[in-house]
């Protein structure tokens, strides 16, 4: 079998080609050419083309035919042609949409999380406490130019005067789309069924294309998105995509529907986490936006951070961090005046990389701050549910907890994908490996990955059509394994023992050692290679066991290998500026960062 | 046997009186002596004896001066009486204190004030009338007999005193929270960062109003059974103000039934106040919060049949509640309401624990005007209240480890620092 498969960037359109040998299934060519859905070209599919050709040059197998279109095998015997042609979209901005919800944290919130869940991203979230007067939120909706609105609201059998409320405020405001004067607004609403008829009454007149779908919340106890979701995909492709140029003929192409970039990253993280039946945060940071992905107990979430990226986000990043909290993970001396014109010129210059050790240095501790700030903003977002009556028992006078509590866990994370820019082209994975731990602070064990060219948006639609595929694919070939983070929870005393660590091979001891307060070490531990590790905390030092007992588990070894931390959790770096700098240059060195 | 022993004593006795007859000259002199004891003087040892010898056949002598003072830093009507016994042993068991009272046609009727042991050489008379005179005397009583009583000279008064003495390790302690909570609200006002824990129930305000909105269904809130002058009624209604205000702002609908036609009074004010700021002047409606009865059962009955046919998405239980409790709590369950309790009443805590989603428990209730507000003043007198509790904690456990402790070791020095504790805490 042969699958070819297109992600159609705004600057870029990525094509890779999927075969099966063997039994098994490899990617096995790529191919880049540039988009071509703005002018003066305006047809996306010249682009796919040209970016296919390219595969079709490097493979030697003909893939597109003289008319430009892709070639299709009649059997497997066919040297020419490919069998699945699939593709995924983010050209224009992806796809922007408006949500609204009668509750900010309730119904307002799942049609968020439905939105983001789909790929989109969400310019705004109307609700009936925003705070905000009715002329500022209709004023607000007549500023937008969304792709797609989303209205939910009222349980079923709930509320239906503040769903019409916000109807009535969204249907004369009369928000304009992006795509074209004639181009309907396509509306979804998923609220209280019982509101429907008069739904339908408010947006009958010209300027919406109103569908409906279940609700989101039918019962505050439980959300489905799903049907939303699909809904979201089909507008965006009858609605948003057929009026983009090109995505017409691209439709009739693809053996898939044409998916959201993101959404279709969130695709493939949610076949992986349940395939292996492991949590799993994925993130790829951007020059505007960094996107999280998480699947926690098979729930699974996404938020874009719309001002945290590594280029035109990254005076937002030092704006909104602090350059202090930047230097901390500086080790050498640098002019703050210097860094502040250095921030300036990487916003007005976006696709200059750095040229000299001392900018990598500060590029990559921007890049942490971007993650831990877009991480909390992701753990702030991916909360159980709020709004539902609690079981209590007598046990639980003391330790009643809130609903909406965060989903994410670090002790119970068990994969962390890394994508985007800075960190999938980091000069050394070493570098990747210490952002991702900085950053996001692991806990436990946990694996660390990267995805080696973006593939995941390829493998999100594949696996909609053939999961194994997308699967082999991804263990194999997307995702290029770092090695493991082994992190205690607590917090460790300088000069004492944290932790002792035993690698096994077999019956063969590979490494083991004690971890002092504060120490960071590395344990090369080459790809392919399985061993078991044993870890044994100190008293008040969890590895996932409990306060300190010792756990055991298997590992793999990757390309940097596993990297015992023994810093603690939450991570504390000293307060004195230069203890400080002397803490992160022992930690570069202990890891081999920069050498 | 027994005859024996009394005609030996008799034969004593009768030595002793021959010889004090001969010491003392004549016995004009030994009766003089009997009748005037507050001037009784004795020479030598050896005399005081056989005097007392002497005198023990008929009854012991009488306290040579009796003395009357107020007692210093207190609240009046207390007087030490004191007095001088005679030198020397006696056979006598106890002294008899009695007091008279200055009346405008001279002394009153005496009454017995206290009976000490004979060691003793002072009382306190206690719980007399503030600012009264009063006449005191002592008697010596041995069992032959009473002495002759020995009166004060002048009348005692037990003056009221501004600041009572015994006090003075709670006037400290005053002290010390005072200055605590001055202290703290001062560094709240500076803008000193003040860390309150987060409080479930209270966090969880925005949930209920919020599913009440979503459902399209009303908010029940129930301030208490106890009128006004029950502080638990009063810290109900401050969560009132703040629930009343997120139903504003949501527009969700607000029920309040009252058992008090005072507390119907102040929950209209607070909920009224509440829309007011929310700039929902407006959707203010006075019928929403009524009174129902005095009655704690006919309450009840009102309350859950209103629950159960209106079924409100979120129920309130903040106020003094007493058997209703469980009932009120189990209706609310059953209808799928979410719940938020608060009383101090910590026999019905557990009530509202098992059956509710949130109960703030006795001081997270009286504290949830301060977690709610965020005002630095009473963020920084919940601080300081909460620095002098963890001090009276700390010496409750420093009391329970010492009286354990000279309860197992009542030799070591333990009882000593334990009887230290006392004194200092003022008990």
């Amino acid at each position: 079998m042969r699958i070819v498969a297109t992600d159609c960037g705004s600057t870029t359109t990525k094509a890779i080609l999927i075969e099966e040998k063997d039994g098994v299934f490899r990617q096995t060519f790529r191919g880049e050419a540039p988009t071509t859905v703005e002018e003066p070209f305006a047809d996306v599919t010249l682009g796919v083309a040209n970016s296919v050709t390219e595969l079709q040059e490097l493979s030697g197998y003909k893939l597109i035919a003289d008319d430009g279109t892709i070639i299709r095998r009649k059997n497997a015997s066919d040297p020419d042609g490919c069998d699945l042609y699939i593709s995924t979209s983010s050209a224009g901005g992806g796809l922007q949409m408006m949500v609204a919800g009668v509750v900010r944290e309730m119904t307002a919130e799942s049609a968020k999380r439905a939105a983001l869940g789909a790929g989109a991203i969400v310019m705004d979230t109307i609700a009936s406490n925003d705070r905000r007067k009715p002329h500022e939120q209709i004023q607000r909706i007549r500023e937008l130019r969304p792709d797609m609105v989303l209205v939910s609201g009222g349980t079923d059998g709930g509320d239906t005067k503040k769903v019409i409320e916000i109807a009535e405020l969204i249907a004369p405001a009369r928000p304009r789309p992006r795509f074209g004067g004639e181009y309907k607004l396509p509306l979804i609403f998923a609220g209280n069924k019982e509101a429907r008829p008069t739904i339908q009454r408010v947006f009958s007149g010209e300027g919406f294309a109103l569908s409906v779908v279940d609700n989101l919340r039918p019962t505050l106890e439980r959300e489905n998105l799903g049907p939303a979701r699909e809904r979201i995909h089909d507008v965006f492709l009858e609605h948003v995509m057929a009026h983009a140029p090109g995505y017409d003929k691209l439709m009739t192409w693809a053996n898939a529907p044409i998916m959201p970039t993101p959404g279709a990253v969130g695709d493939i993280l949610q076949t992986i986490a349940k395939g292996r039946g492991i949590n799993v945060v994925g993130v790829d940071i951007g020059g505007a936006t960094t996107d999280m992905f998480s699947v926690f107990g098979g729930v699974f979430n996404r938020t874009v951070s719309a001002n945290l990226g590594m280029s035109y986000s990254i005076s937002n990043v030092c704006a909104e961090t602090g350059m202090d909290n930047v230097l901390r993970w500086v080790h050498l001396d640098m002019d703050e005046r210097e860094l502040r014109n250095r921030v300036k010129n990487k916003m007005i210059r976006p696709t200059t990389i750095p040229q000299t050790l001392e900018a990598l240095v500060f590029e990559q501790a921007v890049s942490r701050e971007a993650l831990r700030l877009a991480y909390i903003q992701h753990k702030s977002f991916a909360t159980t549910l709020k709004g539902v009556q609690q079981q209590r028992t007598v046990g639980d006078a003391f330790s009643q907890k809130e609903a909406g509590g965060s989903l994410v866990d670090n002790m119970a994370l068990d994969l962390m994908v890394a994508s985007g820019g800075v960190l999938s082209h980091a000069p050394r994975m070493e570098q990747t490996a210490l952002m991702m731990i900085d950053a996001f602070e692991p806990e436990g064990f946990t694996e660390l990955a990267k995805d080696s060219i973006f593939m995941m948006p390829h493998l999100g639609v594949l696996a909609s059509v053939n999961p194994r595929a997308a699967m082999e694919v991804f263990e194999k070939d997307c995702l290029v394994v770092l090695g493991w983070c082994i992190a205690p929870r607590g917090e460790v005393r300088a000069g004492r023992p944290a932790f002792d660590f035993t690698l096994r091979r077999t019956n063969e001891v590979v490494a083991q050692g004690q971890l002092i307060g504060g120490e960071m070490r590395l344990v090369r531990f080459g790809h392919g290679e399985v061993g078991m590790l044993e870890v044994r905390p100190e008293r008040g030092l969890d590895m996932g066991a409990g306060p300190g007992e010792p756990v055991t588990r298997e590992v793999r070894g990757g390309t940097v290998g596993i990297v015992l931390d023994a810093r603690g959790r939450p991570l504390k770096l000293p307060t004195s500026a230069v203890e400080r700098r002397a803490c992160v240059e022992r930690w570069l060195k202990a890891l081999e960062v920069y050498e | 046997m027994v005859w024996t022993e009394t005609a030996n004593r008799w034969q004593i006795l009768s030595i002793a009186f021959i010889l004090s007859v001969i010491a003392q000259g004549s016995f004009g002199a030994i009766a003089t002596t009997a009748e005037n004891t507050t001037e009784n003087k004795l020479s030598t040892s050896s005399n005081v004896s056989l005097n007392e010898l002497s005198q023990e056949v008929t009854a012991p002598p009488a306290a040579l001066t009796i003395t009357g003072a107020d007692v210093p830093w207190d609240a009046g009507g207390v007087i030490k009486v004191s007095w001088q016994p005679v030198a020397g042993t006696t056979s006598a068991t106890k002294w008899i204190v009695e007091g008279s009272e200055v009346v405008e046609a001279g002394q009153g009727p005496w009454i017995l004030v206290t009976e000490v042991p004979i060691a003793e050489t002072s009382a306190v008379a206690s719980k007399l009338n503030v600012d009264s005179a009063y006449f005191f005397r002592v008697t010596a009583v041995s069992p032959n007999g009473s002495s002759a009583v020995t009166m004060t000279k002048t009348a005692v008064r037990g003056h009221w005193n501004f600041f009572i003495g015994a006090k003075m390790p709670l006037f400290c302690a005053i002290l010390f929270v005072c200055g605590c909570v001055i202290y703290f609200i001062l560094a709240a006002r500076r803008g000193q960062p003040m860390k309150v824990r987060r409080i479930a129930a209270l966090e969880a305000i925005k949930d209920a109003v919020g599913r009440a909105t979503e459902m399209g269904r009303s908010i029940l809130f129930v301030p208490g059974i106890q009128d006004m002058d029950n502080i638990q009624t009063v810290a109900g209604l401050t969560v009132l103000g703040n629930v009343s205000r997120t139903a504003a702002e949501y527009d969700a609908a607000i029920e309040v039934p009252t058992s008090r036609s005072l507390v119907m009074e102040a929950a209209r004010e607070a909920v009224q106040a509440s829309y007011l700021a929310a700039g929902r002047a407006d959707a203010y409606n006075a019928d929403s919060i009524r009174y129902i009865t005095d009655e704690q059962f006919g309450f009840v009955a009102y309350v859950s049949g209103r629950m159960v046919r209106e079924k409100p998405a979120a129920c309130f239980y903040m106020g003094c509640f007493f058997a209703e409790s469980l009932i009120l709590a189990e209706t609310g369950n059953s209808i799928g309401a979410i719940q938020i309790a608060g009383t101090a009443e910590s026999s019905q805590l557990p009530f509202f624990v098992a059956a509710c989603d949130y109960t703030l428990i006795g001081e997270e209730f009286m504290a949830a005007s301060a977690y709610l507000s965020g005002e630095p003043d009473q963020i920084g007198s919940l601080k300081g209240q909460d620095l002098s509790k963890a001090i009276a904690a700390i010496l409750i456990i420093i009391g329970v480890v010492l009286a354990t402790g000279a309860a197992i070791a009542p030799q070591s020095v333990l009882p000593a620092a334990l009887q230290w504790l006392k004194g200092m805490l003022g008990s």
